[in-house]
């Protein structure tokens, strides 16, 4: 099977893939519709491209590239600036740091693995939500938009994989 | 290609500088963002504006797909459904006969008092493209901005209620804080004893009732409706209705912020209120059969009486008191002066 990336000459649009995930999912998580109701915040789309592609290809997903996904975050959120870019920033430095341990895990394992990314990002997005606000905010929806990240993490990475191992590549097939 | 395992590169060397970089920038942005706000929505509004294609684009498959989602769970219950709307419909129609009672009745009182009516409100129609369901952000896109009158402050509401207030306009795009977002007040009135009362909202479904007068107590499905106060929102757009939660007050809105796909922008400016002249038939002297009192006529500046100078304390000169020895003379002010024993 031959990757479109090759199929241009260079690695043009396999390299934009997943940015273009990234920016996908600020734009799903922003869409007016909610499948779970308004009790439930919308999942964090944004942060899966960005731990998937850390784990398999960081040189397609570099800081920069979680930098800017966490300003579009920002941007068409509402939230005040930069606030997502530092927790999207912050979980790609836990992810780094710990990227052999991640990697090497599979089936739940791996999605734990990306519940402690998530819980990195929904903490780090509770600090600096709170020292910008100076008062300390309720947890509670933290809480959910955690759960149900880690969740619909399951059938997202299947796309994400499929689209990784169909256009970007390298594959990981026990997945 | 699929060789079985991971390929990763090992580049944590090279990755730690920009890593370091960007943390460095995303503080800057925030510190930034958080001294000149105004910059950054202007960005945003604009950001926005250019991805208004998209947004709407991606709105469409969405919508498609989450209405085919939604109808999978309506098939189940049909037949309940339409009997409930049978049942809803036939005392909507009972609801509507006592409406347009009350509204003629309304008017006639109206007319008869010589009331200044309520200022016209124009409305703008638009369709939300983009909503933030955050913990601690509640906010919509609509598809219209400047272009279409929509200014920052105005009401958004659907068509059972009031669902935010729009903060921000773009060209062809507006930003809208819900009811729910933790930035929300609102000044309400809670019918039907009109008390006065803030709702703030808490990022849960139902928004808290703040700053109410001591002692009042609220009834449970009291109607909550905007007081109009600060001349911002127009007065008695329905917002929802009481519930008590333990101490506190909350607000079971009648909007549903999940659902709103198209809402209405209320335009609503202050005009300076002319109330009808008042005919010499209807003075109250004029009723009681008595002659109206002829116009003072005015004084030109000539004329005009000059004020009258301060008054100035003059002792009496006639009666000289006689001093003994040990009394002194009375000081201006003292009990023996005035008479005040």
């Amino acid at each position: 099977m031959e990757r479109l990336g090759s199929l241009w000459g260079g690695k043009f649009f396999a390299n934009l893939l997943p940015v273009f995930f990234g920016m996908l999912g600020v734009i799903i998580t922003n869409l007016p519709f909610s499948v779970l109701g308004s009790w439930i915040p919308s999942p964090m789309y944004a942060l899966m491209p960005i731990y998937y592609w850390c784990l398999v290809r960081p040189d397609l997903m570099t800081p920069g590239w979680a930098f800017l996904i966490g300003v579009a975050h920002d941007v068409i959120s509402g939230e005040p600036p930069g606030i997502w870019a530092a927790a999207f920033v912050a979980t790609y430095a836990a992810i780094d740091k710990q990227r052999d341990a991640f990697a090497g895990l599979s089936g739940l394992g791996a999605i734990l693995g990306f519940a402690t990314a998530t819980l990195v990002a929904c903490s780090v997005h509770y600090v600096i939500f709170s020292l910008y606000r100076w008062q300390l905010m309720p947890v509670t929806g933290s809480i959910k938009e955690f759960a149900v990240t880690s969740i619909l993490y399951i059938p997202v990475v299947v796309v994400l994989a499929y689209m990784h191992r169909r256009f970007v590549g390298p594959l990981r097939r026990e997945f | 290609m699929g060789n079985g395992i991971w390929r990763i590169s090992r580049a944590r060397g090279r990755a730690h500088l920009p890593l370091a970089v960007v943390g460095a920038l995303a503080v800057i942005l925030i510190l930034f963002g958080k001294a000149q706000s105004s910059l950054f929505d202007r960005a945003r509004t604009d950001v926005i504006d250019w991805m208004r294609p998209a947004l709407v684009a991606t709105r469409i498959p969405m919508e498609a797909m989450s209405r085919w989602a939604g109808s999978i769970g309506n098939i189940f219950w049909v037949y309940q459904e339409n009997l409930k709307l049978k049942e809803d419909n036939a005392r909507l129609k009972q609801w509507r006969n006592t409406a347009q009672v009350l509204t003629e009745r309304l008017q006639r009182y109206q007319l008869l008092l010589n009331a200044v009516p309520d200022p016209a409100l124009s409305t703008v129609v638009a369709r939300v493209i983009g909503r933030a369901n955050h913990p601690f952000l509640q906010t919509m896109i609509l598809d219209a901005g400047k272009a279409n009158g929509v200014k920052p402050g105005q009401a958004v509401m659907d068509q059972r209620g009031m669902i935010g207030r729009v903060y921000l306009t773009g060209e062809h795009t507006s930003w809208v804080i819900l009811l729910s977002d933790l930035n929300s007040r609102v000044p309400v009135s809670i019918e039907p004893n009109t008390d006065q009362a803030i709702m703030g909202g808490d990022n849960s479904p139902m928004p808290v009732i703040e700053t109410l007068a001591h002692g009042v107590q609220l009834k449970a499905d009291s109607q909550v409706v905007t007081s109009g106060d600060g001349d911002i929102l127009p007065a008695g757009i329905p917002i929802g209705v009481i519930v008590p939660d333990g101490r506190r007050y909350r607000v079971a809105l009648f909007a549903d912020q999940t659902t709103a796909q198209d809402v209405q922008i209320v335009d609503y400016k202050i005009k300076p209120e002319h109330p009808p002249s008042v005919a010499q038939q209807e003075l109250p002297v004029t009723a009681a059969g008595l002659a109206p009192v002829a116009p003072q006529p005015q004084l030109t500046q000539q004329q005009q009486v000059a004020p009258l100078p301060p008054p100035v304390f003059k002792p009496p000169a006639a009666v000289t008191p006689q001093k003994t020895p040990g009394q002194a003379a009375p000081q201006p002010g003292s009990d023996a002066e005035t008479g005040n024993q």
